[in-house]
This record gives structure tokens, sequence and C-alpha cells, in this order.
């Protein structure tokens, strides 16, 4: 396993360089739109990674993370997520810029392949935020009842946190 | 919404330091937090910037329509409605093959495009399609292949093995995504007996 994931980085590299030698069309230009574009991406994030980053900061250096981690910790540990988690679960579906300052935190805390990382990690990269996508789809052809869409995401979200966790304790162990 | 959090957090703070006599160490804080956003954007353009690259070669070569062949019997019992009357199909195709690559930013105008294609099913009208609910969430559902903002943030947090976490979050999103068509298939029949 650790030496497969060590070799999917030049092995997708490899792919890309074939395709650039074997294809007809221009597809290093395609390489580098497409690059333009993860480019803007993380750009984009900066205006609110630094509003989030700096009242992240202040939120800790007051104290009042530590309060709220030591207030919600025995809850969250009765029903089997790591306390540290649940800012990061609660400000996930409202939020990408929030939840990736979150985990930039939670990174620089508890380090990136601690189990808390690694928990942070599944949940962020197996759920979305579901106000933005709900209110963009629907929001763009002007639908007013959404019927079950909320709640039901709202349920998976829920589901996907406990399951996340689990399979991390599956396969990380603790 | 993302301003509310901010703001939220930055009174409450404030509140708390004053109280609690912190008060000296927020300046410094709110200095810094400031700046390693700065430092995490610049380690995040690159790697994304990579992958953004790689993931629009991979949908230029043509796997993006192969995955929308291999998607359609799926599709045909997700999206009864757009089946039957041939209208949106291809859009919700390529829209799902769009966020199985993670093309992130450019998947959002297929969605829109599908949704429209639904509405024009729906009759315009105000009230959501069974099919439109279904896209809705399985979009709010995370379906990537490969998470780019993630594994950057991980490698740039020096990780030791940033690709680790692929394998469950694949695990993790196939039954979020399975529960999510389960519960929505549920509410339709509900509704079906219900009327």
């Amino acid at each position: 396993m650790e030496t497969v994931s060590r070799l999917i980085v030049p092995l997708v590299m490899c792919l890309v360089g074939s395709a650039l030698l074997l294809s007809k069309k221009d597809m290093f230009s395609v390489f580098t739109d497409g690059a333009r574009d993860g480019m803007n991406t993380a750009v984009r994030l900066l205006p609110t990674l630094v509003a989030l980053l700096a009242a992240i900061s202040m939120f800790n250096a007051s104290g009042a993370s530590a309060a709220l981690a030591t207030w919600l910790a025995p809850m969250a540990e009765k029903i089997g997520i790591p306390g540290e988690l649940i800012p990061l679960v609660l400000v996930r579906p409202l939020s990408g810029g929030a939840s990736t300052a979150l985990i930039a935190d939670i990174f620089e805390k508890y380090g990136a392949d601690s189990f808390v990382g690694r928990c942070a990690s599944v949940i962020a990269g197996s759920s979305d935020t579901i106000l933005y996508v709900i209110s963009v789809y629907f929001g763009a052809v002007g639908i007013k009842k959404t019927r079950g869409t909320f709640p039901i995401s709202f349920i998976v979200m829920v589901f996907s946190v406990f399951f996340a966790v689990f399979l991390c304790r599956f396969f990380f162990g603790m | 919404m993302i301003g509310k959090i901010c703001g939220f957090i930055c009174v409450i703070s404030f509140i708390f330091g004053i109280c609690t006599g912190n008060a000296e160490q927020m300046g410094a804080a709110v200095v810094d937090g400031a700046s390693s956003a700065v430092s995490l954007t610049v380690s995040l353009v690159g790697i994304m910037a990579l992958w953004g690259g790689i993931m629009r070669v991979a949908a230029e070569t043509g796997v993006v329509e192969k995955m929308a062949k291999v998607l359609s019997p799926l599709l045909r019992f997700l999206f009864p409605d757009a089946y039957r009357k041939h209208n949106g199909w291809g859009e919700i195709a390529a829209s799902i093959s769009a966020n199985f690559f993670g093309i992130g930013n450019a998947g959002t105008p297929l969605a829109v495009k599908a949704m429209e294609k639904l509405q024009e099913n729906n009759g315009k009208s105000a009230v959501a399609s069974d099919d439109m609910v279904m896209f809705t969430v399985l979009g709010s559902a995370s379906l990537s292949i490969f998470p780019t903002t993630l594994v950057a943030l991980r490698q740039s947090a020096g990780s030791k093995a940033p690709f680790e976490v692929i394998v469950p979050i694949w695990i993790c999103s196939f039954f979020t995504a399975l529960i999510a068509v389960l519960l929505v298939k549920c509410s339709i029949l509900f509704k079906r007996q219900k009327s």
C-alpha cells in the first residue's frame, strides 16, 4: 500500500506524458488551461482564507477554542467522534473556504498523519458544501419548493461523518 | 453565510479573550493567522495547478465520455423522467462525470445546464421534480475520485503519505451516495403513496 501510494504521482505524470505524446490535439494547452483553472481556484480562496484564518487564530488565542473543545469533547466522544473534529463537522456543509481553513488548522495542530488529521481528511473528502450546492442548483432554475432535498442531504452528511470516522478506525487503527 | 460565521467567531473570541485575560495574545494571533493564509495559498497554488492540468487532460482524452457510457444504465434508474423524455440526458451524464473527476469550478456550469434541462421536463414549475431532487442530493454528496484541494492541503502540511486517505474516501463516498439514492427513492415512493 505504502509503495503503491508513493508511485501514484509518477504514474499519473507518465500517463499524462503519454497523452501529450500520442494525442493529435494540442494536449499541452489543454493542460495549461486546466492548470490555470486550478491556480485560480487556489488564488480565489485567499481572501476568504485570510479572513477566516485570522478569525480562527484569534479564536484559538482567546482560549475560547480550548473551552469549547473541553465542553463539546465528552459529548462528541460519546457518539464516537473525536472532539477536535466538531468545528469542522459543523462548518463543512456551510462553506468550502471555512472548512479548508479549519482543516489547515487541524493539520497544523495535530499533524496531517495523526488520527484526527486523517479523520478530518476523509470527512472533508467525502462530503460537500450542501448549502452552496442546493442554493446554486435550485437558484439557477428558479425552484422555490425543494421538497425533501435539504433534510435528505443533511441526513446523508451526518451518515458520512460517522462512516468516515468508522473507516479511519478500520484503516488506520485507534 | 461565511461572513456570519466569521463575525460570530470574532465577537465570541473578543469577549472570551477579555474575560479570561488572554486579550494581549489575540492581536499577534490575528496578524499571524492572516499571514499564514498567504503561505498556505502559496503552497496550494502549485499543487492545485498541477492537478487541475492533469484532470483536464484526463477529461480531454475522452475518459469523461467513456464514463458517461458506462454510467448510462445507472442514470436511467436514477433519472427516469429525463430518460423517458430524452431531455437532459447528456447534460446529467456530463455533469456527474465532471464531478467524478473533480473538475471543480468547471463542474458548476455543467450542473446548472443539467438543471435547466430538468426544469424543462418539469414544465417550468416552482416545485422541484423527482429528477431534480435526485440530481441535487447526488451533487451535494461528494463523488470525487480525486479530492484535489484536500491532497494539496495534506502535502503542504508535510504529510508522509498524502494519498493514504484516498481509499477510505472512495468507500465513504460510495456508501454515502448509496444512502442518498435510497433516501431519495424512498421519499418519491412515499410521496406517490400519499397522493
